[in-house]
């Protein structure tokens, strides 16, 4: 567009707001949504963690080393009831000595005599890695009901880190969704008081003939270039500090976060600036469409 | 040849026209008149008649509050905003104010209905350039509107209604600021450009300039329009003669 035709602006017409909006909005998007992707990414980690089949055990010996006989059954029983009606658990099973053989045969071989040895009985739980049971509070209620009952409790943690982290995602995408919606209202005002400061243009080249439809787009076009120009600023902003979050996050949190984006999350990030950019072009064309209406 | 009515409808036409702003009482009542291709009207009246609510009629940025008004031919009611916006185009206006862009300077305020036609640079710079000079601004081209003089901005203000040879050229009061000799050459400047096909009205209360003049008047009173002389008279000579040239432009409209 050359400077001849822009006749439809004056200084005041790119409001100093604007860009920086943009820039704040486009800066916090990118960092929220790169924090949100590495989580996801490293979901899917902690998730395959959870879901390979937790275990619980039941003694079948005292301390004192006497048997306990039936008083075993019963504990089985009271487990299998609980861990059935817990939800995220997909199914629970006594495994039975064969099974139990064969897992015992990479250390004790073939020959063992396992009715010989005073191995725990041991339940196969199977868990929806989705929505893990909250382990916690299921190793509470198993001590409840059956005490002396173990839950391996080195993946309670990690089923603890997946329920907090899937919370976490809900959170970043309605915040992302939020800082969209504040652009939006954001860009609305920002029309409708330059609109209002160039009143006088407008109605002139209104009076001119000029269309709705050109003024409208002219509008869009010159906030789109506003708000891109801020956008870039604060995605330039944004990287270098997300790269600072990134090593810092790796020192301290070794392999646990998966903190490295693929292509696939890198090309959407880089959409945010455009993104940005086209709600506010969107945006400014409704707001100066609707705003003409009042001319006759 | 098509005779001139099958091809060119009256300019402009009211019928029981009525305006009122607001809630206020009725400024034009009733109004009823016809505006036939290539004529030259005065509008006179007292300030205060409502000149200038009737021309804002005529330039589409009012709506009367009862009866029609077809302008080339079209009932403006019943017009798209699209449409409206096309007919504009061919309306040259001098507004009593003059509107004058302040970002933009002598040049391109001139040059504003030209960019809205989307037509060359290279054309507008020689028209604009030629007309400035024209009405004597050819120093003040890059002049903004706030260094210049009232009678100057007077003479931006007409020189961006007549640039792009309009069908109707509606001028209120468009000689009040400058001298009689200035307001002469822009009577001519309007009779050139009448002679090349425009209709043409002029709001005014300058007495000389109308005795000077014989065009017929659109006298306003109480609301009301009385055509002196009466309508049908309004052919001048000059037009007639100039028939052959014109027929370009009639078939424009
Ligand atoms: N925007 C407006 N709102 C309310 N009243 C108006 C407005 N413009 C003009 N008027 C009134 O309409 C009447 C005619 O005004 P105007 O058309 O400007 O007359 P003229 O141009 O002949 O001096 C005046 O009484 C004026 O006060
Ligand atoms: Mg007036």
């Amino acid at each position: 567009m050359s400077k001849k035709s822009d006749f439809l602006f004056n200084k005041e017409s790119t409001h100093f707001f604007l860009p920086w909006m943009c820039a704040l909005m486009v800066f916090m998007t990118t960092l929220i949504l790169a924090g949100g992707m590495s989580i996801h990414n490293s979901l899917k980690l902690w998730q395959k963690g959870v879901a390979e089949s937790l275990t619980v055990q039941i003694a079948t010996y005292d301390d004192d080393g006497n048997s306990r006989g039936e008083l075993v059954y019963r504990d089985i029983e009271n487990a299998l009831t609980l861990l059935r009606t817990t939800p995220g658990v997909l199914g629970a099973m006594v495994l039975n000595d064969d099974q139990m053989q064969e897992l015992m045969v990479p250390w004790l071989g073939t020959d063992a005599v396992i009715s010989q040895l005073p191995l725990p009985k041991l339940i196969d739980v199977s868990v929806d890695a989705s929505r893990p049971p909250m382990l916690e509070q299921l190793k509470a209620d198993l001590e409840q009901a059956v005490p002396g009952a173990i839950l391996d409790s080195h993946r309670i943690w990690l089923a603890d880190l997946v329920h907090f982290a899937s919370a976490i995602l809900s959170l970043i995408g309605f915040i992302v969704i939020l800082l969209f919606i504040t652009v939006a209202i954001t860009v609305m005002y920002t029309t409708k008081s330059m609109l209002s400061i160039q009143e006088h243009i407008l109605d002139l080249v209104h009076m001119l003939g000029a269309k709705d439809l050109y003024i409208t787009n002219r509008y869009a076009w010159h906030n789109f270039k506003t708000a891109l120009s801020g956008s870039f600023i604060g995605f330039v902003i944004a990287i270098p500090i997300m790269f600072g979050v990134t090593m810092f996050l790796k020192s301290v949190s070794g392999e646990l976060l998966q903190s490295s984006l693929s292509a696939t999350q890198w090309g959407l990030l880089i959409l945010v600036p455009f993104a940005v950019a086209g709600l506010t072009f969107f945006t400014t064309y409704k707001t100066v469409l609707t705003y003409l209406r009042k001319f006759v | 040849m098509n005779t001139k009515e099958d091809i060119s409808p009256n300019i402009v036409e009211f019928n029981g026209v009525s305006l009122r702003y607001n809630k206020g009482p009725e400024i034009l009542k009733d109004i009823s008149f016809v505006l036939e291709p290539r004529s030259f009207y005065f509008m006179t009246g007292e300030s205060g008649a409502g000149k200038t609510s009737l021309l804002s009629l005529l330039y589409l940025h009012l709506e009367p509050t009862r009866g029609r008004i077809r302008l080339f031919g079209q009932a403006v009611d019943m017009m798209s905003r699209a449409t409206k916006a096309q007919f504009r185009r061919q309306i040259g206006v001098v507004f009593q104010d003059y509107r004058l862009l302040n970002h933009l300077n002598a040049f391109d305020n001139v040059a504003l209905p030209l960019r809205l036609a989307g037509e060359k640079e290279a054309d507008i710079k020689k028209h604009v350039s030629e007309l400035l000079s024209w009405v004597g601004l050819e120093k003040q081209m890059k002049s903004y509107p706030e260094e210049l003089a009232g009678g100057e901005q007077q003479r931006i203000a007409i020189a961006r209604a007549v640039i792009h040879k309009p069908t109707l050229l509606l001028a209120d009061e468009p000689t009040g600021n400058v001298d009689d000799a200035m307001a002469k050459r822009l009577m001519y400047l309007f009779l050139e450009l009448n002679k090349l096909g425009t209709t043409i009205v002029v709001a005014t209360h300058n007495v000389g300039l109308v005795k000077n003049f014989h065009f017929p008047q659109l006298h306003l009173s109480e609301g009301h329009v009385t055509q002196v002389p009466a309508s049908g008279t309004s052919y001048t000579d000059m037009a007639a003669k100039l028939l052959k040239r014109e027929e370009k432009n009639v078939e424009k409209i």
